[in-house]
């Protein structure tokens, strides 16, 4: 087997530094989107209600309209 | 089908016997060129590394970068990509997943 080489410690700071940093970022970016997600969430429900709403008002005065005589 | 599941039962103590005696000398060559190569820097190296960050910038300034060969280049640009997925692997042990932030 080939013996393990020796790393330079510049390259090995540069590693570990930026698995750290991305932690970081990592954590950051979570924490700033998790309540943009939960309002946008929020939002969706209450117009998904009125949209039900307004769709269930359609159906009823079609089908209100839909006995005429003309078959 | 409750035969044939019944059958998976049974042979997984052997599967895992199977994968654990498939992958232990796979895990001790990795030991081996992990505990050497992989090994966070001693604090008594980041000296040293900030001193050949700074050698290296030095070098960008002295215009030794157009003496570089197409082979070295090369292989200087695949260190800095390892180099930038270790940031990414670094993102995704932050956000909690490795597709996508679970918000």
């Amino acid at each position: 087997m080939v013996p393990p080489v020796a790393v330079s410690p510049v390259i090995k700071t540069a590693r570990w530094s930026a698995l750290l940093i991305g932690v970081f970022y990592g954590k950051q970016r979570f924490d700033y989107l998790k309540p943009i997600a939960e309002e946008e969430r929020r939002t969706e429900e209450a117009e998904k209600k009125l949209r039900e709403e307004q769709e269930r008002i359609y159906k009823q005065l079609s089908e209100d309209n839909s006995d005429t005589i003309l078959q | 089908m409750a035969q044939a599941v019944q059958k998976l039962v049974a042979k997984v103590p052997t599967l895992i016997g199977a994968a654990v005696t498939y992958s232990k000398p796979r895990l001790s060559t990795f030991w081996y060129y992990a505990r050497v190569e992989l090994v966070p820097p001693t604090p008594a190296e980041i000296p040293k590394a900030i001193e050949g960050a700074k050698n290296l910038i030095k070098s960008f300034q002295s215009g030794r970068l157009a003496q570089t060969t197409v082979k070295d280049a090369v292989r200087n640009g695949l260190v800095a990509t390892e180099v930038l997925m270790w940031f990414y692997i670094g993102e995704c042990i932050g956000k909690g997943g490795i597709v996508g932030y679970d918000v």
